[in-house]
């Protein structure tokens, strides 16, 4: 009976997180929203916080009771970059799905196939030459482009060199990235140490490597927005073929799956949402790593319900860790990657140790 | 080589055709040294069932794997229901041919349903949102394998012979009508290799799947498979577990020294290791007794004295290879000199001994006017109340129905050479005597009464 009671109790409860998880997850995504853009060097009532930004959807209207400069503050300053962070921590947790799922790896990270170092070698040629920095593109620095480019040309790179005769099997891909990465850290290192006119934007370098939201404006947000959004849509479209992968790639032959075609597809896909996170915040580690193994203790395994959780969860993490790196010190601000790690990482192991052999691969 | 082994087919297409595949692994070494599949000719008619066998590299995997597309064939044409494999789009494959892998583990921690849902892959569009046609497959491949009380749990934690039956239902689901499985068998215990392989005999007869499944265990195979296909590299024998389960033809392929043969209690072939010590041959009392001839009787009493049944046999001419053999496996057999017909004393023997054994087993003997009065006394013994056999030629052991008595008629024909075989056998069938394609069908029906 006893047995009979919790299978009809679990499979209740499997229905309703499958149903409830992505509208709470939003829910806590708004609340940590308003959260993040009422808290800063003025701290403004969260209530009103809220009232201001449903104001500027236009769609209702709530007498004005608070301060004409808040309204300023809040939707010129901390709300793109906010939204900039959710939007980072939305790619960062998505792809870092789609890579593990790619991959079958549990270590997998969306930083993995030579993203992080090829957008960080990105970023060191265009602070080698301070002439760049006037170079921009809708609200994005140089930097911020040479890292979505070369966190690109580095899976590209990593891809080609793991295909053979049409086939990129998943382990040599790992190793290829590994390989890239060491490769593209050492060019980096390399351009680092023999120059001599990098001197005092060493900090400056080394800051943007470890990871800061660095989107502060609506056009910013703007184009984060489609690209991430584009980019979430199609992840979920494809889920149910990574959900196929976890039988091997053999067998998700065998079902119907076009393995070679799914993979570089996938491949793209997160790429692009890597490096649209690098391009707005550098280097944030941790996201793409912890978000997926969370929401797969929480909702279960199933890609199609996972990438959404994920991207959700990520996004919550980020605005709320950008909160911290910028209140936590202020007016300094810590690096977004170290605070991602320094409180998602106990907070990671705590869940391992509580979930214990309930967490199953 | 054998010849090919010919199915009752129909004119719909074949579930599977292969018209000498070639394949091998390793690019620009000298290729038949490599070769995994050398020149393969299959043919698989629809609600077929089939056990394909073949030591260990023999090209079992690689065959399923070149059906399926997931390897491209070098050379040679493999059809799935009539069309080429090649021309087909990958989610058509997965509707015409499903593949039951050796129980494996997935990644992350899906659950039983959801495994099986991956079948609807190919029937989901490119979207993959499932609609009712697909609950309802799921849920009927989940009823089949009985696996619905299992249906939320963790796959991964399910036993290796769930974990299996699992991926028969994920095939099940797939709904094409040919299930290749690759040693579906391999991890499982008798008890759970049993149960998979009654699944899919199952299968096979309420659903009419068709079913090729390479597999590792020649007696397994022998029980549950009527058709076997012996593989290595090249099809190099065909037919049914009689014919293919040649313990020389074993011997070789696998390179080990085999015995074939019926276990008492049994009633399907048996593959052995040769034993320690000779067979035992000390015979038992006589179950039956056989009329035999010129080597008519050879499977046959191999077959009895295999499973430890005592016969007795003749009249045979003395130094008939029948005898010889009769003789070496310790029965009472009665003689007549060399090339002599049989005598009236040796007549009134043998209607003694069937008596004594209450059966008699005519065997596909060559007739003549010395030996046809051998059909004449075990028609009297029937009318005592005997129970007789007749077993017919090996090469009719796979017609059924009319066709059966079109090919015992012309088979008979060539061998009877008194004029009066037809009408002896006819009156033999129209009293009672019962009609037995293979020793083994004897055999069992020995051990059972």
């Amino acid at each position: 009976m006893t047995q009979i009671a919790l299978g009809w109790k679990s499979k209740s409860m499997a229905r309703w997180r499958a149903i409830g998880g992505v509208p709470v997850l939003t829910l806590v995504l708004i609340l940590a929203i308003v959260l993040g853009t009422a808290i800063g060097a003025t701290n403004i009532s969260p209530l009103y916080t809220a009232q201001i930004i449903l104001n500027a959807t236009h769609l209702v209207h709530i007498p004005q009771q608070w301060d004409a400069v808040d309204s300023i503050i809040i939707l010129q300053l901390r709300l793109p970059r906010v939204l900039g962070a959710a939007l980072i921590g939305a790619a960062l947790g998505a792809s870092g799905t789609l890579f593990q799922g790619l991959l079958r790896n549990p270590l997998a990270d969306p930083l993995l196939l030579g993203t992080s170092s090829g957008a960080a070698l990105g970023v060191t040629i265009v602070f080698l030459s301070p002439s760049l920095f006037v170079i921009s593109w809708a609200g994005f620095s140089l930097a911020a482009l040479m890292a979505f480019i070369g966190a690109l040309v580095a899976v590209a790179l990593v891809y080609r060199l793991a295909t053979r005769r049409g086939q990129t099997p998943v382990v040599t891909l790992l190793l290829a990235g590994v390989a890239v990465s060491a490769i593209l850290t050492a060019f980096q290192t390399l351009l680092v140490s023999l120059s001599t006119r990098l001197g005092l934007r060493l900090n400056d370098l080394y800051g943007w490597i470890s990871g800061n939201v660095a989107v502060g404006t609506w056009q910013q947000v703007g184009v984060l927005t489609t690209l991430v959004a584009l980019g979430l849509v199609a992840a979920i479209a494809v889920a149910p073929i990574l959900d196929a992968f976890a039988l091997g790639e053999e067998m998700a032959a065998y079902v119907g799956v076009r393995v070679e075609a799914a993979k570089l597809g996938i491949v793209i896909l997160a790429a692009l949402l890597v490096a649209a996170a690098v391009a707005g915040s550098g280097l944030v580690g941790f996201v793409g790593l912890v978000a997926p193994h969370l929401c797969r203790m929480a909702f279960g395994p199933r890609h199609r319900l996972l990438l959404p959780t994920a991207a959700l969860a990520g996004a919550i993490f980020v605005v709320l860790a950008d909160l911290i790196a910028r209140s936590i010190v202020a007016p300094a601000e810590l690096p977004l990657g170290v605070v991602t790690a320094l409180v998602g990482g106990p907070f990671f192991i705590w869940l391992l140790g509580r979930a214990g052999t309930a967490y199953r691969w | 080589m054998m010849q090919p082994y010919q199915s009752a087919t129909t004119d719909d297409p074949l579930a599977l055709e292969c018209v000498e595949l070639r394949y091998h692994y390793a690019v620009g070494s000298r290729a038949d040294a490599s070769a995994a599949l050398r020149g393969v000719n299959l043919r698989v008619a629809a609600g077929e069932m089939v056990g394909l066998l073949g030591p260990n590299g023999a090209g079992k995997s690689t065959l399923i794997k070149v059906i399926t597309g997931t390897l491209a064939a070098r050379e040679g044409v493999a059809r799935l229901w009539g069309d080429e494999v090649r021309r087909l789009p990958r989610e058509e494959i997965a509707r015409r041919a499903a593949v039951v892998p050796q129980d494996f583990t997935v990644q992350f921690a899906y659950t039983v349903r959801q495994v099986v849902g991956l079948g609807r892959m190919a029937h989901t569009g490119a979207l993959h949102i499932p609609r009712k046609a697909d609950h309802a497959a799921i849920a009927a491949a989940l009823v089949a394998t009985n696996l619905t009380d299992f249906a939320d749990r963790v796959y991964n934690e399910l036993s290796g012979g769930e974990r299996q039956r699992v991926l028969v239902a994920l095939a099940l689901a797939q709904h094409a009508r040919l299930i290749l499985l690759d040693e579906p068998t391999a991890h499982l215990d008798i008890h759970h290799q049993i149960a998979v392989l009654e699944l899919l005999r199952t299968l096979n007869r309420e659903q009419g799947l068709t079913i090729v499944a390479a597999l590792h265990d020649l007696n397994l195979a022998a029980r549950f498979f009527p058709r076997l296909v012996l593989l290595d590299r090249t099809v190099i024998a065909d037919g049914p577990p009689t014919t293919v389960l040649d313990a020389a033809l074993i011997s070789r392929v696998y390179a080990t020294p085999v015995r074939v043969g019926i276990l008492r209690g049994e009633a399907h072939l048996s593959v052995l290791p040769p034993g320690e010590r000779a067979p035992d041959l000390t015979p038992s009392t006589p179950v039956a007794h056989i009329i035999a001839g010129g080597g008519a009787g050879e499977l046959l009493m191999r077959a009895l004295a295999d499973a430890g049944l005592g016969f007795t046999a003749g009249p045979l001419n003395i130094g008939d290879s029948d005898q010889v053999l009769a003789e070496r496996l310790g029965a009472t057999c009665l003689l007549e000199p060399p090339f002599a017909p049989v005598s009236p004393a040796g007549l009134a023997a043998a209607r003694e001994l069937i008596r004594r054994s209450g059966r008699v087993i005519i065997a596909p003997i060559a007739l003549g006017h010395g030996n046809v009065a051998l059909l004449e006394i075990a028609l009297m013994a029937l009318h005592e109340g005997a129970a007789v056999w007749i077993l017919l030629d090996a090469d009719q052991a796979d017609t059924t129905g009319e066709a059966r008595e079109d090919a015992m008629q012309s088979a008979l024909a060539a061998r009877d050479f008194s004029g009066k075989g037809l009408a002896g056998y006819q009156a033999l069938i129209a009293a009672g005597a019962r009609i037995a394609a293979q020793p083994g069908e004897i055999v069992a029906a020995l051990t059972l009464e």
